[in-house]
């Protein structure tokens, strides 16, 4: 079934970053405008509802219904209140300062599971606090009350450049995509087993990305799972390879679809709308796309109300 | 010590004989100098250590305060008391002598402040302050909300009455501010545009006229940040390669090479002719041929 790919935002030329459906909008972020925007199927109209958030990317929902962000120019995961308030969870691992966090998804108990990678662009102040010497996906946990204070676990040991991530549905599974875009870089789709001790296993690669003449193939840079297990990703690009294209995934790699996209460099996709069939798609170009009524549900674990 | 980029008469300033003296090192962003004249101590942040720290000849540091809520800018107030600018705490505040913490402003206009940079205090009693963005954005820079709620970073004054006021919302990254000498005259320098400003002070604390007074230029390590102004009226401001050194025309006099990346200075010593520099890991001081405006 061809999808028709239609675009519901868009106008400035800035790139859109992560998307988290809130129960009753699709809320996306303008990544330099410090924005985060809000589109309302019912009346097809958008509002920004956030400001000033300092390059916020990826986000997503928790289990306490608030709205958790990745603030790559501050290189913190930030959480923002329904009061328009907005508070950190933490920003070190061992004593050091994590990297610019970028995509993140929830799990079923609240952890925040990211991916922590390096940027061109530098964060906000003085340049004191050096990189981790790894690029991996990091885990906050938030402790019991009455300590309720956060911390951070590495994850992966084996990325070099991690950057969508999302977890199987029935959270055994994490789906990470190496995109290193570098001439000798990996680009592929790994399916890490989560142990019993919360460990990850051996990965499996799901998919691979190439490379020719023309140069490397934009691999996988966002991704979401639906309730069957299926794997959403936004990759390609319009300089080589098949070119813009959303990819689905079965849980064993099976590609079962893959859509081309209207426009270069689709970044990430989510389902929302009130029957979760709708798949959402922000692009690099600064507009939001969705496909109505997929054959697929979305598996949308928190929203808004979560509490 | 190195000077360069000097005109002829530097020496009156910075003599050949001067040398550059290493006060404190293991300093974690140093901001915040300002020196207590009764006691004959300096005081500065650690902003990134949480610390509020003191320094004496003969004696050494010992740290004053523990958190200091990622403390910035301080000066002393006509009572003595520290006055200080509290970045990521996003207020201005006040020790008071019996070792409590005064608010003296925390919004504007309903709005949570940004977060408050450098402070100077005019000698009729009223506080003058920059609010840009840095305690809410900079890295590991938290506060209990981290949301920004203005959308200028402005510069305030409170009056001795305790109102606040919007002084001028046309910087882009306001930050260090000093008056001079007989405060006619207010500068404000712009860590963003690399610039300082220099207005005219109405009898009521506003400014008005402001024109450019300085660009600072170079690639060396250092931005427009702190500033103070000597009885002569020559301005003394954080740039590139360490401290510019412009004398009331707004020409470049020289420039004071302090290792690192400074980040504020102020005079101190009985003289007012001590010259120490925070920077991001030490605290300096230079002997100087000028005395610094007197604090408190």
């Amino acid at each position: 079934m061809t999808w028709n790919f239609e675009k519901v935002y868009g106008g400035s030329s800035r790139p859109l970053g992560g998307l988290a459906w809130d129960g009753q909008r699709m809320l996306v972020t303008d990544i330099n405008d410090g924005t985060l925007i809000a589109f309302d199927p019912i009346n097809n109209k958008s509002e920004v509802i956030r400001r000033h958030l300092n390059r916020v990317n990826g986000i997503a929902f928790g289990d306490d219904g608030a709205l958790y962000g990745c603030q790559e120019g501050s290189r913190r995961v930030i959480r923002m209140l329904d009061d328009g308030s907005a508070t950190i969870t933490t920003t070190q691992i061992h004593g050091e300062t994590h990297n610019h966090p970028h995509l993140l998804v929830v799990d079923k108990k609240g952890a925040i599971w990211f991916s922590d990678i390096y940027q061109a662009v530098k964060a906000s102040g003085p340049q004191i606090f050096p990189y981790l010497n790894h690029q991996s996906i990091l885990k906050l946990t938030r402790e019991s009350r009455p300590r309720a204070h956060w911390h951070i676990d590495r994850v992966t040991i084996d990325t070099i450049s991690p950057t969508g991530l999302a977890l199987s549905v029935d959270e055994k599974t994490l789906y990470v995509s190496e995109n290193n875009l570098e001439h000798d870089g990996i680009r592929e789709l790994r399916a890490y087993p989560i142990l019993e001790n919360g460990q990850l296993g051996l990965y499996r690669v799901l998919h691979s990305f190439g490379k020719d003449s023309y140069g490397v193939h934009r691999g996988i840079t966002g991704m979401c799972v639906d309730q069957s297990g299926n794997i959403f990703a936004c990759a390609g690009s319009l300089q080589n390879g098949p070119g813009p294209m959303i990819y689905i995934f079965s849980p064993q790699g099976v590609v079962l679809g893959a859509h081309p996209f209207p426009v270069d460099m689709p970044i990430n996709c989510a389902f929302g709308d009130e029957d979760q069939k709708t798949l959402y798609v922000s692009c690099s170009n600064g507009e939001l796309y969705r496909v109505k009524s997929t054959q697929y549900k979305g598996h949308i674990l928190h929203t808004k109300k979560s509490k | 010590m190195e000077v360069d980029m000097t005109v002829q008469g530097f020496d009156r300033i910075v003599p050949k004989e001067s040398s550059l003296r290493l006060i404190a090192d293991s300093v974690s962003f140093g901001e915040g100098p300002v020196w207590n004249k009764r006691t004959q101590e300096l005081f500065w942040v650690n902003i990134v250590g949480d610390s509020i720290w003191k320094w004496k000849e003969g004696v050494g540091k010992t740290q004053v305060m523990n958190p200091s809520y990622k403390a910035d800018g301080m000066t002393f107030d006509q009572e003595g008391r520290l006055v200080v600018a509290g970045w990521s705490w996003r207020r201005v505040w006040r020790l008071e002598h019996d070792g409590s913490i005064t608010t003296l402003c925390s919004e504007f206009d309903g709005k949570t402040l940004n977060s408050p940079n450098d402070i100077v205090v005019k000698s009729d009693g009223s506080i003058y302050f920059t609010d840009p963005t840095g305690g809410l954005y900079n890295v590991e820079m938290h506060g209990n909300d981290i949301q920004r709620y203005i959308d200028y970073n402005g510069v305030y004054r409170i009056s001795p009455d305790g109102n606040t006021t919007l002084v001028t919302k046309d910087f882009t990254y306001p930050n260090g501010l000093a008056f001079n000498a007989d405060e006619s005259l207010l500068y404000i320098n712009d860590s963003r545009d690399d610039l300082i400003n220099v207005f005219d002070v109405n009898v009521d604390g506003s400014i008005k006229n402001g024109r450019l007074f300085y660009k600072l230029i170079g690639r060396e390590p250092g931005v427009a940040d702190g500033m103070k102004v000597d009885i002569e009226g020559n301005v003394y401001c954080t740039g590139p390669a360490g401290i510019h050194v412009i004398s009331p025309k707004g020409d470049l006099l020289g420039r004071i090479n302090i290792p690192g990346h400074s980040t504020n200075l102020c005079f101190g010593d009985h003289d007012w002719k001590g010259l120490y520099v925070t920077t991001y890991d030490s605290v300096f001081k230079v002997r100087i041929g000028v005395a610094g405006i007197a604090v408190w």
